[in-house]
């Protein structure tokens, strides 16, 4: 391929959603709403984005509450398919946009670990060459065939970072995981960031403009779906809060 | 995308046995629970049933057999195509947190259907073995042919209605009313013969009377539909295994958006 060097290209990416004025989810609805002309609003989540990322390259978003990030992660993620324009991807995908996808509470530490990792996309071999290592690094060996009810939230937490760093793909999207540990959790992640840094292709959506200025090598601006700025982690987190200051 | 080929296959396998652990497990009776429902309803209609019904009237002493046979291939049936119904609603953090194809999903539902129906059928071989009966060899491929098309229609009904299911969300209360009528529409308690020819054709239009009326038939008297009967009812089963792909494929896209 031509373009070698590119983990992710984002290609005139739109995404609009429809909000109907009254949404109908039931059969009995549609039949008696059969005739009537069907009212809704647009809404213009992305407008026409375009970026390259680099290997290796540690990838910041921010921006106001709606501005788009989240659409942006799993239109990446192939979550949400876009209107237009394309996604090309080179190397798997880890998508943190939450931890522990699939826990259940009534299941054992090991089942759920098992599971989890699973749907993350491991094979049962990696999961079962990773599993002492995976329970080593949340520090849970004690626990691990309690049942997850019996673990505290924190504990959930470790359990499920764990096992999402040792998914050990080529690409990670993260949204905003880091807003739900302890300090203890959060020195364990900013570890793990500065071991991977230039390794695998971090895309880190945040609002805690410290982390995004200490790990990030580019960051986005977005503002209502579009690209306000993408440049350096200083300039761009300067944009950033100037437009929340005119919102204001 | 995100998964490679083959692990999809795991993954499936992984969310099915998921479900099966989860439903049986955490309960102090176990798996036993699996085979109690029917078991329990298989009780209790054959306790009304034989005493209504007297064995001139069915034609034959294996009533019991004939009724926990159909008992559990319905059962098969009304559970595997709910289960398959709710499969992406119940999921839905698999939909809108990450990327997995949505019939992996689908599929693993139908296949957790599919092991508690395995378990079950265990109790009916036991309670032919108590009864002291053994159906004709060709009896128990005709048998092992029907759950395969048990399975095929389950599937096809869930690959069209889970991706509906999340845009209409009554669909289940109309499923499970719809299963109650079946129940009697199907000759399960009953034997086919008892009703006035022309409503027995009607009622072998139903894909699951077709199955279940012949299951009896053949397990017990070894009496089998002729084979263009049966050409035709695979035929429309694969048809409408065939029909519920491009119906997946026109609604799954954009589930995530719905949800």
């Amino acid at each position: 391929m031509e373009n070698e060097n590119f983990a992710i290209k984002i290609d005139q990416v739109s995404k609009t959603f429809r909000i109907p004025h009254e949404k109908i989810n039931t059969v009995r609805g549609a039949f008696v709403n059969i005739f009537k002309q069907k009212s809704f609003e647009e809404f213009q989540a992305l407008n026409n984005i375009s970026i390259d990322i680099k290997k290796g390259e540690f990838l910041g978003i921010i921006g106001k509450n709606g501005s788009g990030k989240s659409t942006l992660l799993k239109i990446l993620a192939s979550i949400f398919s876009p209107n237009s324009g394309e996604v090309i991807l080179d190397g798997r995908i880890s998508p943190f946009l939450e931890l522990g996808i699939g826990f259940n509470p009534e299941l054992s530490g090991r089942d759920n670990v098992y599971l989890n990792a699973t749907i993350l996309g491991m094979t049962k071999k990696e999961i079962d060459k990773n599993f002492e290592k995976i329970i080593a690094f949340s520090g849970l060996e004690k626990f691990v065939d309690q049942k997850l009810i019996r673990y505290s939230s924190g504990m959930q937490v470790r359990l499920a970072f764990s096992v999402a760093i040792f998914a050990n793909r080529e690409i990670l999207l993260m949204d905003e995981v880091l807003a739900v540990g302890d300090a203890d959790f959060q020195k364990k992640c900013y570890d793990y960031f500065e071991k991977i840094k230039g390794q695998k292709t971090v895309i880190f959506v945040s609002h805690d403009l410290d982390s995004i200025k200490k790990f990030c090598d580019r960051t986005l601006v977005l503002h209502k779906g579009n690209i306000l700025a993408l440049e350096k982690p200083s300039l761009a987190i300067d944009t950033y809060l100037k437009i929340l200051k005119e919102s204001k | 995308m995100q998964l490679q080929q083959e692990n999809y296959k795991e993954l499936i396998w992984m969310l099915a046995k998921t479900d099966f652990k989860l439903r049986y497990h955490g309960s102090v009776l176990g798996y036993f629970w699996a085979v109690l429902k029917p078991l329990l309803m298989f009780t209790i209609l054959n306790f009304v049933f034989s005493s209504i019904f007297n064995p001139r009237v069915i034609g034959n002493e294996y009533y019991s057999l004939q009724l926990l046979s159909a008992i559990v291939l319905f059962n098969f049936f009304s559970e595997g195509t709910s289960a398959g119904m709710n499969s992406l609603l119940f999921k839905s953090q698999l939909i809108t947190k990450i990327y997995v194809p949505r019939w992996t999903i689908i599929l693993a539902s139908t296949i957790n259907a599919t092991l508690i129906f395995l378990m079950n059928l265990l109790v009916v071989i036991l309670f032919f073995a108590i009864k002291g009966f053994m159906p004709s060899l060709g009896a128990i491929i005709m048998f092992m042919l029907f759950s395969i098309l048990t399975y095929i229609l389950i599937l096809s009904f869930s690959l069209f209605t889970a991706p509906l299911y999340v845009k209409f969300r009554d669909l289940s209360l109309i499923w499970e009313v719809a299963i109650a009528a079946l129940f009697y529409a199907t000759p399960i308690i009953y034997p086919l013969q008892m009703l006035p020819l022309y409503i027995q054709r009607v009622l072998l239009l139903n894909p699951m009377a077709f199955i279940i009326h012949f299951t009896k038939e053949s397990l017990i008297t070894n009496h089998f539909a002729d084979f263009w009967q049966n050409i035709i009812f695979i035929a429309i089963i694969l048809i409408a295994f065939g029909l519920s792909i491009p119906s997946y494929r026109k609604f799954s896209p954009n589930l995530a958006e719905e949800i």
